[in-house]
C-alpha cells in the first residue's frame, strides 16, 4: 500500500538534513582535488598547479608510508579482534551469573569507560602508566625495574589496543547480551536433561545461538580496518613511538597542519577514504548475501 | 533457566563472581585513582606517592578550581553545545531517518541518497577545505560551528532507520486506512514507539558533543571560547618548550599542578557519569533493535 | 532528478566558498599614500586598525581585572602614541597551538594584517605570495636604534628575510648568549661528596655516578638523578632550524665531542656536510647511550611532561641549558623548596680543554605583514616604540602582552650587562652612567644588583644572594652573574652554513628530520642498536639528504 503523494513530503523532511550535509560534508569534499595539485594557498584551489599523480608517487616513495600503513592496519585489526572477542567472552560469563542485581551493577559499571573522552582518559592513562605511577609501583614490589610504558615502541600498540578494548568491551557486550536473550530456554533444559555440564551447555547451546550475531559484527567491522583511532593516539603518542604508533590519521594531521605539505596530506587522506569505502561496500554485500541483513 | 546445584557448579559460580567483579573494578579503578589524586596534597601527587587512597587529604584543589573562571566558562560552553547539538541532532535525525526507512518504491532515489550518506561518512576533503568552508559560512568562533561542524551524525541516522524498519508494518497500514498523512504518521505513530532508539541517539549526541575537543581547537579563535574538553586537552597535552621564551617557560612551570589537573578531569567526567546510568535501559534496547534484525 | 539538483546545490556552495577565498584582500588598494609624514614614531592623524593573530600565554596572570590581551596597558600605549588600534582576530596558546593557527591561516589564505611567524612559515608564505614587500617601509620607517641592532648581526638577520632581493619580514635579533648551551650543576652536592666540578665528559660521568649512588640529598633514599634530559617534545640537541634556547638537551656533550648534529658544517674535504651524519655524532651518541644505560641520565627523559619538575623538587643534580635557564628557569622554585640548592654554571670542555659550542642565528621570529594591507609601516612603528620605551614600562604586566612583540637585543647585550654589573659591584660605575640606547634593562639592573647580591661580591654561591629582597631582580641577575660568567672566557665558535631551509627541504625535511630524531632518541635510550646510526646515514643520504647537501653547497658559496 503505497501513497505516491507522500514522496514529496518525504523529500521535505530530508531537506534540512541534506542542506546540513551539503554545507559541512559535501562542499568541503571538493578539497580532494588538492591531492592532484601542488596546492598553493596564495593561488587557491582554482588556480593551483595540477601535478597529476605526482603526490601519490612521492607518497609511495617514502619509507614513512609503509610504516604508517602497517601501523594503522596492525592497530586497527587488533582492535577489531579484541573488540569482538573480549565482549563475547564477557557476555558469556555475565550470562552465567545468577545474581540479578549484581549483574545489573556490573553492566552499569563496565559501560562507564565508553562514555569518557580520550582527552580525559589519556590524561589518566599517562599518569597511571607513568614512571612513578601506580603500575610501576606495583611492578617494583616484584623487583621489576620501572618501565617507561609510553616510551616503548614495542609496547605502544599493545597499550593502545589494550586501553581501547578496556574502554569499549563493556559497551560492546550490549549486542551479544541482546542476542543471548533470544535463545530458547527449552534448549538449555534439554541439554541439562542430557547431562551436559554448564561449560558444555555454554559451548553447545549458547555459542551457536549467537553465532549469527558474531558473524554479522565481524563483517560490519570491516569498514574499520584503517581506523586506528585518531583521538586516542593523538593524545597519547610521542616521537619515541612513531615507529609503531604513527598512523595514517596522525600522519595526515602532522603533514598538513604542522609541516604545511597540504597536497601530500590530502593524497594520503584520500587513499584512506578509498580503501575504507571499498571495505564498507564489501561488508554491505557480504552482510546482505550471507546474513540477509541490510546495513542501511 | 536450569538450576544446577552441584559442588562444581557452586565453585564455578564463586569464581565467576570474583572474575566479573574484578573486571568491573578494573573499569572504575582509574577513575577512582584520579579522584584520590585530586584529594591529595600536590607534593605527594607529583612524587607519585598516591595510590588508591588520598595522601594528605585536602579539598584545596577543588577550592582552587571554584575560583577558576576559565574552567567554568568552558564548562558552560560545553553545556550550551550539548543542549543545542543534541536538540538539533534529535530533530534532524528523525526527519532524515523516517523517510529513509521507507523502501525505494515509496521514496524514489532512496538508495542513492543512502549511499550519499555513507559516502560522506567516509570521504572528506581534509581539514583545510573544511575549515575554509566553515569560515566562509562565518561561523568561526561561533558556538554553531561546534554544533554544526561535524555535519549530520550519519551513524545515528542509520541506527534509527533500522529501528523504524523493524517496527511492525501493521500499525502503519492501519493508520493509512484511517487517512493519516506522512507527518502525523511520523509524529504520532512512529516517534512514540521509537523511545529507546531516540534516547540512544540522543545519548550519543550528548556524549559526542561533551567529549569532542578537536573542533574546539581549530574553529575557536580564543581560549575563552574553548569547550571543556579542548580546555582539558590544552592542560594535559605536552607543552612544546622549544618555541617558548624564558618568561613563558617560567610561568608555565608554576602552572604544573597535578592535583588541580586531576580535580578538573574529575569534574569534567561528572555530567557523563550522572547521565548514562539513567538512560541505560533505553540505550540497550535502542542499540539492539537498531542494529540486530530479528 | 532530486539527486541532480542536490548536486547543483553543492556546486553552487562550492563556488561560494571559492569566490570568498579568492577575494581576500584583493579589493583593497596596495599601500595608500598617507598624508602623514614619514616618521618612525609619528602618530597617525586617523586611527589605523591592525588585525593580528596573537600567541597568548594562559599562565600569564599579570593582567589586571578588566584588561585582556586585546586591551591592556600596552595596547593602549600603542593607541595613545601611534594612534594604532590593535584587534586580535584570533589567539592561541603558546607553542604548538599558535603554530597550528598560523598554519591554518596560511593554508586557508586567511591571514590577519600582521603576524609573528617561524622560518618555515615565512618561507611558505613567500612561496604562496602572501606577504607584503617590506624593503621600502623598513628603509623609511625603522628607527635608527632598530636598524643598528639589525646591522649588529652583520647581515645574518637580513639574509634570513631576503628573498629575490626583497625583504619580506622584520627579523628579530636575540643576544648571542641565547646560543651557547652550558652546564648547571648542584655545587652543594659536589661539596658534600667532596667532588670537583666536572669539566669534561669523563669527569661528568664520575660525578653523575656519585650523584646517583651516594645519596647527595642525604634523605636516605635512592631517589636522585644524575643528569636531566629533554622533556616530552623537547630536543636532544639544537638544530639549524631551532639553534638557540634548547634547554634540557645534551648540546654541551655533543659539543665536547665536536659533534654538531642538526648543523650544516664544512667537512674535512671542504665540501658541506651535515653534522648528524658525521662520526663524531655517533661517538657522542655512543657515550650518551652508555650514560643512559648506566642510569646516569633521567630514565624518563623525552617522556616526562616537564623537565623542570626534577630540578625544582631537588632530585636532579645536573642539567644543560642557557644562561637564563637558571634564575628564569626552574631555580626560583628550586630554592623555594630548598634554599641551600646551590646551582652554579660551567662550560663542558672537549678533550683538549677547550669550550667548543655550536652557535645559532640571531633571528628566529619574523614579523610579517599580509600582502595588500594598507599600512605595513604600522607594524614597524610598533616595534620602534617598543624598543624605545620598553625600559620605561611597568614590568608587573607581562611584556608578552605587547602586540606583535618580537625581541630586539644587541648581540652583546648580556656580556655588556655582565661587565657592567661587575663594575657596579666594584663601585667603578654608577647606574646613571648605564643608560645606553638599545640596552633597555641595563640601568634597572644596575639599580637592583645590590638589593639581591650580598657580600662578598666576588662569591656567587647561593648563600651570598638574597632572592627574597626582589625575586624578579634575583632571577635576572643570578642568571646573569652565574650563567654568563662561563661565556666570558675565550672559546671556539662553530656556526651552521645555513639557518634556513633550501628548496628540497620544503618537501623532504620533515621526513628526514623525523627519522633523525627518532633514531637518535632510540639509540640513546637503548631501543635501537648503536649501529642503526649507519643505516640512518645511508637512508638519510638516499631519501634526499644528498640533494639537500648540494643545495647547501650552493648557498655556502661565498
Amino acid at each position: 500500500m503505497i501513497n505516491k503523494g507522500f514522496a514529496k513530503h518525504y523529500y521535505l523532511m530530508l531537506l534540512p538534513g541534506m542542506i546540513w550535509l551539503t554545507l559541512f560534508s559535501i562542499v568541503p569534499m571538493f578539497g580532494i582535488v588538492m591531492a592532484f595539485q601542488d596546492y598553493n594557498p596564495g593561488l587557491g584551489i582554482l588556480h593551483s598547479e595540477w601535478v597529476g599523480l605526482e603526490n601519490f608517487k612521492y607518497m609511495f616513495s617514502l619509507n614513512d608510508s609503509v610504516t604508517i600503513l602497517v601501523n594503522t592496519l596492525v592497530i586497527a585489526v587488533l582492535k577489531i579482534v579484541g573488540n569482538l572477542v573480549f565482549p563475547l567472552v564477557f557476555a558469556l560469563l555475565l550470562n552465567e551469573l545468577r545474581l540479578r542485581y549484581l549483574k545489573r551493577w556490573i553492566q552499569t559499571i563496565v559501560y562507564l569507560p565508553h562514555f569518557l573522552s580520550w582527552v580525559i582518559l589519556s590524561g589518566i592513562l599517562l599518569d597511571i602508566f607513568g614512571y612513578t605511577g601506580p603500575v610501576n609501583q606495583i611492578l617494583s614490589v616484584f623487583h621489576i625495574k620501572p618501565v617507561l610504558f609510553f616510551g616503548r615502541a614495542d609496547l605502544f600498540p599493545a597499550l593502545i589496543v589494550g586501553s581501547d578494548v578496556w574502554k569499549e568491551f563493556g559497551f560492546n557486550t550490549i549486542i551479544y547480551l541482546a542476542a543471548l536473550t533470544g535463545i530458547n530456554p527449552a534448549l538449555y533444559e534439554a541439554a541439562a536433561i542430557d547431562g551436559a555440564t554448564r561449560f558444555r551447555r555454554m559451548l553447545h547451546v549458547t555459542l551457536p545461538g549467537i553465532v549469527s550475531a558474531i558473524v554479522l559484527l565481524s563483517v560490519l567491522s570491516l569498514g574499520n580496518v584503517l581506523n586506528a583511532g585518531f583521538e586516542q593516539i593523538f593524545n597519547l603518542y610521542n616521537p619515541l613511538v612513531y615507529s609503531s604508533g604513527d598512523i595514517i590519521d596522525t600522519w595526515v594531521y602532522r603533514t598538513g597542519l604542522v609541516n604545511l605539505q597540504f597536497s601530500l596530506a590530502t593524497a594520503m587522506g584520500l587513499l584512506k577514504s578509498v580503501v575504507s569505502f571499498l571495505m564498507i561496500t564489501i561488508s554491505y554485500y557480504l552482510a546482505y548475501r550471507f546474513a540477509n541483513y541490510r546495513i542501511f | 533457566m536450569v538450576k544446577d546445584n552441584t559442588a562444581g557448579s557452586r565453585l564455578f559460580d564463586i569464581a565467576l563472581i570474583v572474575i566479573l567483579v574484578g573486571i568491573a573494578i578494573l573499569c572504575i579503578l582509574p577513575i577512582w585513582y584520579t579522584l584520590a589524586v585530586s584529594l591529595s596534597n600536590n607534593a605527594a601527587a607529583s612524587s607519585g606517592r598516591v595510590g588508591l587512597w588520598p595522601v594528605g587529604f585536602n579539598l584545596g584543589s577543588y577550592q582552587e578550581l571554584m575560583g577558576d573562571r576559565k574552567f567554568f566558562n568552558s564548562f558552560w560552553i560545553s553545556v550550551q553545545r550539548v543542549i543545542l547539538g543534541a536538540g538539533l541532532n534529535f530533530v534532524v535525525i528523525l526527519l532524515m531517518a523516517y523517510p529513509l526507512s521507507k523502501n525505494a518504491k515509496e521514496l524514489p532515489y532512496r538508495n542513492v541518497l543512502m549511499w550519499i550518506l555513507v559516502f560522506t561518512m567516509l570521504f572528506n576533503g581534509g581539514l583545510i577545505p573544511w575549515y575554509m568552508t566553515v569560515k566562509s559560512l562565518g561561523l568561526i568562533n561561533n558556538i554553531w560551528a561546534l554544533v554544526l561542524g561535524n555535519s549530520v551524525p550519519v551513524f545515528s541516522v542509520i541506527l534509527v532507520i533500522n529501528f523504524f524498519r523493524n517496527l511492525p508494518k501493521e500499525l502503519e497500514e492501519a493508520a493509512l486506512v484511517d487517512g493519516t498523512g506522512p507527518w502525523r504518521m511520523m509524529i504520532q505513530i512512529f516517534v512514540p514507539l521509537a523511545g529507546p532508539v531516540i534516547a540512544t541517539v540522543t545519548l550519543f549526541s550528548i556524549v559526542y558533543h561533551w567529549n569532542e575537543f578537536f573542533n574546539g581547537l581549530v574553529l575557536m579563535s580564543a581560549a575563552d571560547h574553548y569547550p571543556l574538553q579542548t580546555y582539558i586537552q590544552q592542560m594535559v597535552v605536552v607543552i612544546d618548550a622549544n618555541t617558548m621564551t624564558a618568561e613563558q617557560i617560567q610561568r608555565m612551570s608554576e602552572l604544573s599542578n597535578r592535583t588541580l589537573n586531576a580535580a578538573k578531569i574529575f569534574i569534567a567526567m561528572i555530567p557523563v557519569l550522572v547521565i548514562y546510568p539513567f538512560l541505560q535501559r533505553f540505550f540497550i534496547t535502542g542499540i539492539t533493535l537498531g542494529s540486530v534484525k530479528e | 532528478m532530486r539527486a541532480k539538483s542536490m548536486m547543483s546545490l553543492a556546486i553552487a556552495g562550492l563556488m561560494l566558498v571559492l569566490s570568498a577565498c579568492g577575494s581576500g584582500g584583493a579589493s583593497e588598494k596596495e599601500a595608500d599614500v598617507s598624508k602623514d609624514p614619514v616618521d618612525p614614531f609619528g602618530k597617525y592623524s586617523e586611527t589605523v586598525t591592525i588585525n593580528i593573530g596573537k600567541e597568548v600565554d594562559s599562565a600569564d596572570k599579570s593582567l589586571p581585572p578588566g584588561d585582556s590581551p586585546e586591551n591592556n596597558v600596552y595596547t593602549r600605549y600603542v593607541k595613545d602614541n601611534l594612534n594604532i588600534d590593535t584587534k586580535i582576530i584570533w589567539q592561541a596558546g603558546v607553542g604548538k597551538d599558535y603554530q597550528q593557527k598560523v598554519n591554518l591561516a596560511i593554508a586557508s589564505n586567511d591571514l590577519p594584517d600582521a603576524l609573528v611567524v617561524t622560518d618555515t612559515q615565512l618561507r611558505q608564505m613567500v612561496k604562496s605570495n602572501q606577504l607584503a614587500d617590506l624593503s621600502e617601509v623598513y628603509e623609511q620607517y625603522a628607527s635608527p636604534v632598530l636598524k643598528k641592532i639589525i646591522d649588529s648581526t652583520e647581515g645574518l638577520a637580513m639574509k634570513s628575510v631576503t628573498f629575490d632581493g626583497k625583504m619580506y619580514a622584520l627579523p628579530n635579533v636575540t643576544a648571542e648568549s641565547d646560543m651557547q648551551h652550558i652546564m648547571w650543576i648542584r655545587k652543594d652536592w659536589l661539596d658534600k661528596l667532596g667532588l670537583e666540578v666536572p669539566r669534561n665528559v669523563e669527569e661528568l660521568e664520575k660525578v653523575a655516578k656519585a650523584f646517583v649512588e651516594q645519596d647527595p640529598d642525604g634523605n636516605g633514599k635512592n631517589d636522585t638523578i644524575g643528569i636531566s634530559g629533554p622533556q616530552s617534545g623537547g630536543l636532544l640537541n639544537a638544530d639549524f632550524i631551532n639553534p638557540n634556547n634548547n634547554n634540557y638537551g645534551f648540546d654541551p656533550i655533543f659539543g665536547a665531542y665536536h659533534a654538531y648534529p642538526g648543523f650544516w658544517l664544512k667537512g674535512a674535504d671542504g665540501n658541506p656536510t651535515y653534522g648528524s651524519i658525521e662520526p663524531e655524532t655517533k661517538e657522542a651518541l655512543a657515550k650518551l647511550r652508555d650514560l643512559y644505560a648506566k642510569g646516569l641520565i633521567d630514565p624518563e627523559m623525552s617522556i616526562r611532561k616537564d623537565a623542570q619538575e626534577l630540578i625544582k623538587n631537588g632530585t636532579s643534580g645536573i642539567y644543560f641549558g642557557l644562561w637564563w635557564a637558571g634564575g628564569y628557569g626552574p631555580l626560583a622554585d628550586a630554592i623555594k623548596n630548598n634554599p641551600k640548592a646551590n646551582w652554579q654554571a660551567y662550560t663542558l670542555l672537549d678533550k683538549n680543554g677547550e669550550f667548543t659550542p655550536h652557535m645559532g642565528t640571531p633571528s628566529n621570529q619574523y614579523l610579517v605583514v599580509r600582502k595588500g594591507y594598507k599600512h605595513p609601516e604600522a607594524a614597524i612603528k610598533m616595534e620602534n616604540l617598543l624598543l624605545r620605551d620598553e625600559s620605561k614600562f611597568d614590568v608587573s604586566v607581562g611584556i608578552g602582552n605587547y602586540p606583535l612583540r618580537i625581541v630586539f637585543a644587541p648581540m652583546d647585550e648580556m656580556y655588556v650587562t655582565y661587565n657592567a654589573m661587575k663594575e657596579v659591584l666594584a663601585g667603578t660605575k654608577k647606574p646613571e652612567e648605564l643608560d645606553l640606547p638599545g640596552y633597555k634593562l641595563l640601568k634597572a639592573d644596575a639599580e637592583n644588583i645590590k638589593k639581591v647580591k650580598l657580600e662578598p661580591y666576588d662569591k656567587m654561591d647561593i648563600q651570598y644572594w638574597d632572592p627574597n629582597a626582589d625575586l624578579g631582580a634575583w632571577k635576572r641577575l643570578y642568571s646573569t652573574l652565574v650563567g654568563i660568567a662561563p661565556l666570558m672566557e675565550p672559546y671556539k665558535k662553530t656556526y651552521s652554513l645555513t639557518y634556513s631551509q633550501t628548496k628540497t627541504m620544503e618537501s623532504k625535511w620533515a621526513t628526514l628530520d623525523k627519522m633523525e630524531k627518532e633514531t637518535f632518541l632510540k639509540i640513546i635510550m637503548g631501543a635501537a642498536p648503536l649501529d642503526s646510526f649507519d643505516q640512518f646515514v645511508k637512508d638519510w643520504r638516499k631519501q634526499g639528504g644528498d640533494d639537500i647537501l648540494k643545495e647547501v653547497a650552493e648557498i655556502a658559496q661565498p
